[in-house]
């Protein structure tokens, strides 16, 4: 995976200058060369010189129609052609002046748009001396000041040159500025694309690891925990042996699939609702032995199976832990509706705690209170927790359960 | 059924019957009662109508009661025994007894319910505690009975009389999280004798309020029956 900066570099490399400017240029050399048409035929502004009107008619329009033609890619060598066949028209348009002035622009037009701001402003720059000099060139030559107004036509000759700079210019920098947008727009699709991909991954290893720590470490403690008690008896059942080397075997299998399967555990069928209260008695009776746990609802409790798994896992993980820290053998699972949510409790009148995050990273326990939010936010809903030392500590797990039929669920009918 | 072991006692000693068809159950509770020096089990019983003999013979002051027993539901009996005698405390000690078994005992009468799983102590205070005329409300008997207020306010049936007010679906709620009495009233800032009214309160209403039902069932049906 290359790091951003570097795709970012990458994709601006590959970024290609918008070729709509280019169109653009060629709309406006066909104007042009219609303009110099209609100037020559109509005889207006009383052209002088026409034979070499026509040649430049002819430069510009055939130069023109090879490139609506031929569609050049505007590579090096069609944009010196461009260059050239544009410095031409200007040599003739000192000889022959208000005929071939204006096509030329388009070579400045082309060189920014291919260029960039810098191209175009010395294509824009190189015509303009070529112009000039022509000018001068002719001018002596001819000694022959058009319109009787030397000064003023020096002055217009500059003005023409300084234009055709600034057409470059102007254009390479509007076309640089808009590879750089469709560049930086790129990059951001890319970012976004490569961060939902990596918050989608993250969720994974999220659910997988949830799903680890919750039965995996659960029995490993259980196993450790009754593994010491079993071998400080002076007689071993084989049976409670053989009890705990099920359980381990049982989660041997539930790993092996866990890893075996691609996108961590499956989720139940949607749409199906499911009893909340056996999937609590479940959980209570996973710890019978060492954990005395009393389970009272308020109804069953019908929720999709999706809640119904996440609720009974978060549940899992939070007696596990009772099991673990707590200190006490009891602990109480209270669930009922409350509007559209349901509350569920898992309290126990243990040692409880100091709420102190930097406290319970250090003694690895937030990573579990966390493992348990993790859960209960990702049904929609929030995890309260309610300890102090010495009175025992309650999680209460919020998720929301839209009613699907008025009235109460199943309450006791006597 | 059992045999009637009256023992001339009749000093500050509370007078139990114990109803279960598990006589080696029967010998256990007694075993644990007697053990505790202020119980006496004046008489045993197996079945619904040898409970209601036996009680009413007896007059027990307590009287612990299974819900399976062989020839009906023990809220039967409790049923029968409230109706002669009103003042007798039942606690009910059930093994995984259907919800609306239990209910339905507390509605009948019960002043009590504990799970058989419950401790050699928890049995004792409990019976101490029924005795003492305080209802032992277990989590799971606390939720039960906030789903039957639920559903009889649902279907439209909660007057002012037989309503739970907030502060005692509070309670309720707290005792249903496995709350003892004490830590209620210390996280309410009430006494626990406030408390222990609270809990008495809402039994009432749930008698009270399956009485009116009941009455209100029996017009229906009167109805119908004319019709």
């Amino acid at each position: 995976m290359s790091s951003p900066t570097q795709a970012q570099e990458a994709l601006l490399a590959r970024a290609e200058r918008p070729d709509a400017l280019l169109d653009g240029v060629l709309v406006v050399r066909w104007c042009v060369v219609v303009w110099l048409a209609v100037l020559l035929t109509s005889g207006l502004a009383g052209v002088p010189r026409p034979p070499l009107g026509w040649v430049a008619l002819g430069l510009a329009g055939g130069w023109t129609l090879w490139l609506t033609l031929a569609r050049p890619r505007w590579g090096t060598p069609s944009l010196v052609v461009d260059a050239v066949v544009c410095g031409l028209l200007l040599v003739v348009a000192a000889v022959a002046p208000a005929v071939a002035t204006v096509y030329p622009v388009a070579a400045a037009l082309t060189w920014g748009a291919r260029r960039g701001l810098r191209g175009g402003a010395v294509a824009g720059a190189l015509l303009g001396a070529v112009f000039v000099v022509a000018h001068v060139v002719v001018g002596t030559a001819t000694s022959l000041p058009v319109d009787g107004r030397p000064d003023g036509t020096m002055l217009a000759v500059l003005g023409n040159a300084f234009s055709l700079v600034l057409a470059g210019a102007g254009v390479g920098l509007l076309s640089t500025l808009l590879q750089r947008s469709a560049a930086a727009l790129a990059v951001a699709q890319a970012d976004r694309l490569r961060s939902r991909e990596q918050a989608a991954r993250l969720a994974e290893r999220d659910e997988v690891s949830r799903a680890v720590h919750d039965s995996a470490l659960q029995v490993l403690a259980m196993v450790h925990k009754r593994g010491r008690e079993l071998a400080r008896q002076e007689r071993v059942e084989p049976q409670q042996v053989a009890a705990l080397a099920e359980l381990a075997a049982e989660q041997e299998r539930a790993l092996r699939d866990l890893v075996l399967s691609p996108v961590g555990p499956q989720p139940t069928a949607v749409g199906a609702l499911t009893p909340l209260r056996p999937r609590l008695e479940q959980a209570a009776r996973r710890l019978t032995g060492d954990l005395q746990v009393e389970v009272s609802t308020v109804g069953d409790l019908d929720l999709p199976a999706p809640v119904v798994a996440g609720l009974g896992a978060a549940v899992d993980q939070a007696l596990g832990n009772v099991l673990r820290h707590a200190g006490t053998p009891r602990a109480w699972l209270f669930a009922e509706r409350d509007g559209e949510e349901v509350l569920l409790s898992v309290r126990d009148d243990g040692r409880g705690f100091v709420l102190d995050e930097a406290a319970l990273v250090a003694a690895g326990r937030l990573g579990l209170l966390q493992s348990i939010r993790g859960r209960v936010e990702q049904l929609g809903g929030r995890l309260d927790v309610d300890t102090a030392p010495g009175r025992g500590t309650e999680l209460q797990l919020r998720v929301p359960a839209p009613t699907t039929t008025p009235g109460d669920e199943h309450g006791a009918r006597d | 059924m059992g045999p009637v072991t009256e023992q001339d006692a009749p000093t500050a000693r509370v007078r139990v019957v114990v109803v279960d068809d598990h006589p080696m159950w029967r010998d256990g509770v007694r075993a644990d009662l007697e053990r505790d020096g202020r119980f006496l089990v004046v008489a045993e019983a197996g079945d619904v109508a040898g409970a209601v003999r036996v009680v009413t013979a007896h007059r027990p002051d307590l009287v612990l009661m299974d819900l399976n027993l062989p020839g009906g539901s023990g809220s039967e009996a409790i049923a029968e025994v409230m109706a002669t005698l009103p003042r007798t405390r039942v606690l009910v000690l059930s093994a995984s007894a259907e919800q609306a078994d239990v209910l339905a005992a507390v509605k009948a009468g019960a002043a009590g319910y504990l799970l058989k799983s419950s401790t050699g102590e928890t049995l004792l205070a409990a019976a101490h505690q029924v005795v003492a005329g305080e209802p032992v409300f277990s989590p799971s008997l606390a939720a039960l009975v906030l789903g039957e207020f639920r559903r009889v306010a649902a279907g439209g049936g909660a007057t002012e009389v037989t309503g739970l007010t907030e502060r005692e679906t509070e309670i309720l709620r707290y005792v249903a999280k496995g709350y003892a009495y004490k830590d209620v009233a210390e996280r309410l800032v009430i006494s626990v004798r406030t408390v222990q009214n609270h809990v008495q309160n809402i039994l009432r209403k749930l008698q009270l309020g399956s009485r009116y039902e009941l009455m209100r069932f029996a017009m229906d049906r009167g109805l119908d029956q004319e019709g």
